[in-house]
């Protein structure tokens, strides 16, 4: 087996362990700021592992996919907090 | 021609050119029928958010135009600062000593992206994190606080960003 | 040059470990803003370089050095936004207790 794409895998699966581990957070926290934070982490790590993924089967299209989800992303957790402030204001 | 109109005439110009370069980062081909279709569409998307891209009252030129390779300089300076802050980070979490307060303090910039990047990069560097920026006072939350006193800590803090940004911003 | 690339990869994992465990460790939600943001920024950072020294000269490398700058600008943003929605709606900065000597 060629020692690139052992490495590739080995980063990869490590990165799923550990988004496991900060998806714990997301489900136990108490407030809505720190599931807001877990999500921000998570997103974090499946755009590297898709860039991984990309360096690993030579395809470009996959760095198109790992952006646009960066940029979803961030649109979301800022609509996220926007809605939470709006709806505070209401009560 | 009116003054006004010239302005507004060159803050299009400037926002489709900054688009235009996006699309071209983006895309990674130099194609005719790829820069035309580019080029329409930012002058389009230029056409439409031209006033909150530059403001009405920003006139300064450094804003505009910033010193390129210093800011090269910058951002590698910044990496380096990241990664000696990630591994006090990591320090203080392994022993787990902290210190949190809050510290508010006042900056000298004049121009607002500069005032924007000064918040990212205290942000970015060891254990702080600017909860909110009005005009020109920052609101602070440090890990390990050495001190509460506003001057001293916002040299501590501020550090050689203030005036590295000084030189690229004014 | 393997080494190097296994190198930061390695320093990348080491950073998304300690910046999970400061999530789960750390007492509110400030302390816990600090230690995610900047843990993931630079273990995204640093599996990037690796995945650039990897790559080589290629167009792949200009594509992901543009990832590598949108994590740079919108990192400290997204922290700044929870943490200014946890300010304004009034939370208290956790503090050490004072030891009696």
């Amino acid at each position: 087996m060629d020692i690139r794409v052992l490495t590739l895998d080995i980063v990869i699966f490590i990165l799923m362990g550990i988004s496991v581990l900060s998806m714990v957070r997301v489900v136990i926290g108490p407030t809505s700021e720190d599931r807001m934070i877990g999500l921000n982490l998570v997103l974090a790590q499946i755009s590297a592992i898709l860039v991984l993924i990309a360096v690993k089967y030579n395809r470009s299209i996959y760095l198109d996919v790992a952006l646009v989800y960066a940029i979803l992303g961030f649109i979301g957790i800022l609509a996220i907090a926007r809605h939470a402030a709006s709806r505070e204001d209401k009560e | 021609m009116n003054v006004f109109l010239k302005w507004k005439i060159v803050r299009i110009i400037l926002t489709s050119l900054y688009l235009m370069v996006g699309w071209i980062l983006f895309t990674g081909s130099l194609a005719l029928f790829s820069l035309f279709l580019g080029g329409m569409f930012s002058f389009l998307v230029a056409l439409l958010t031209y006033s909150i891209f530059i403001e009405e009252k920003e006139a300064a030129r450094r804003s505009l135009l910033p010193h390129i390779y210093l800011i090269v300089i910058y951002i590698f300076v910044l990496l380096f600062k990241i990664y000696l802050a990630s591994f006090k980070m990591v320090f203080s979490v392994m022993k787990g000593n902290i210190n949190p307060r809050i510290v508010h303090f006042r900056t000298r910039l004049k121009s607002d992206v500069a005032r924007v990047i000064l918040a990212n990069s205290i942000s970015l560097t060891p254990g702080t994190i600017t909860l909110d920026l009005d005009e020109d006072h920052l609101i602070v939350h440090w890990l390990n606080a050495k001190t509460t006193h506003s001057h001293f800590a916002s040299s501590l803090i501020k550090g050689h960003f203030e005036m590295w940004l000084r030189k690229i911003w004014i | 040059m393997m080494w190097i690339v296994q190198f930061f990869m390695g320093l990348g994992i080491f950073f998304g470990i300690f910046g999970n465990i400061g999530l789960l460790r750390f007492p509110d939600i400030y302390t816990r803003l600090q230690a995610s943001s900047k843990c993931s920024t630079t273990s995204l950072f640093s599996i990037f370089i690796a995945c650039m020294l990897l790559e080589g000269f290629t167009p792949m490398t200009g594509r992901i050095l543009l990832i590598a700058l949108f994590f740079l600008v919108t990192g400290p943003v997204t922290s700044h936004i929870i943490g200014r929605h946890a300010w304004e709606r009034g939370v208290i900065p956790w503090k050490r207790k004072k030891v009696k000597d």
